[in-house]
């Protein structure tokens, strides 16, 4: 919490806004995304009450830092660096699971020539038309979290590149082969989804 | 394609594979050159058109079925309230 503060009040410019200044940006400028938030919430979490604490905690912080927030800029963007800061912060240090991704290996690997020979899971368009239950939610619930991470930001609620690479505090090369790879494991889950259902992945 | 066209996905010195072009278009973040360039390359190479069609495919899905709907009305009452009694 405390690196957090520094951070956030260190990054941009203060601004000083009246109270009713304050309360407009919040009520008109975060309030809005009060369903991404909770969405981007749950799937770090994984837990409906968590969820709500770590949002709750993500607009508490977001309305006490209120003068480093620049008015005009993308309210959305900051909202998400908060809640996922808190959740490093107060959620994943409490958790057992130590980070299991190499992510030097994972670029190193998307940087090299190898990238266009590797085996893809053969998935195909067709077999996806029926996944119409969870299948797809809970594959991508099983993802690392810093892998469903990339996926959210970018697919679900369409931030570009350079603002993942803000929100995420990495650089914009690594947002590339995080995603990456992320695709690659969220189709080798679907496609052992397809295969549970009874679809032949061979191409013809 | 025309081979005198420069290749605009080149950075540092170095032409991207097909893998990281099809990235680069699916997520909207190509300029039109590089737009231009891909859909001329994909009508050549079968990998590429494959993989767009399932990357796309997958991206959408993730769009229809991962958004969850409404965060919990309680919660965001809680927050207006307690966000509203801070005026001094």
């Amino acid at each position: 919490m405390a690196e957090e503060t520094k951070e956030l009040s260190a990054e941009a410019p203060q601004t000083h806004y009246s109270e009713k200044e304050k309360q407009e940006i919040f009520h008109g400028e975060f309030m809005p995304h009060i369903h991404s938030m909770y969405n981007f919430g749950y799937r770090l979490t994984l837990d409906g009450d968590d969820a709500k604490d770590l949002v709750q905690d993500t607009y508490l912080k977001a309305y006490r830092f209120i003068d480093s927030f620049q008015k005009g800029t993308n309210a959305k963007a900051w909202l998400f660096r908060i809640l996922k800061n808190s959740f490093i912060n107060d959620y994943r240090k409490r958790s057992k699971e130590p980070n299991k991704v190499d992510y030097q290996e994972v670029e190193t690997y998307y940087n090299s020539e190898d990238v266009d020979r590797q085996i893809t899971p053969d998935l195909r368009v067709e077999s996806l038309k029926d996944m119409i239950g969870d299948e797809i939610s809970n594959a991508l619930n099983s993802l690392d979290v810093d892998f469903r991470t990339v996926i959210i930001l970018c697919d679900l609620e369409g931030f570009k590149y350079e603002e993942m690479a803000k929100i995420l505090d990495i650089p914009i090369g690594t947002v590339r082969s995080r995603l990456h790879r992320a695709r690659q494991l969220l189709k080798e889950k679907l496609s052992t989804y397809a295969k549970s259902m009874g679809y032949n992945n061979t191409s013809i | 394609m025309n081979p005198s066209t420069p290749n605009p996905f080149v950075t540092n010195g170095k032409k991207s594979t097909c893998l990281q072009m099809l990235q680069v278009i699916l997520d909207g973040e190509a300029s039109e050159a590089q737009k231009q360039y891909f859909k001329e390359h994909m009508d050549m190479c079968l990998p590429c058109f494959k993989g767009y069609e399932l990357d796309m495919a997958i991206k959408q899905l993730v769009k229809s079925k991962c958004c969850g709907g409404d965060a919990p009305a309680d919660l965001v009452e809680h927050i207006r309230i307690t966000i509203s009694q801070k005026i001094s």
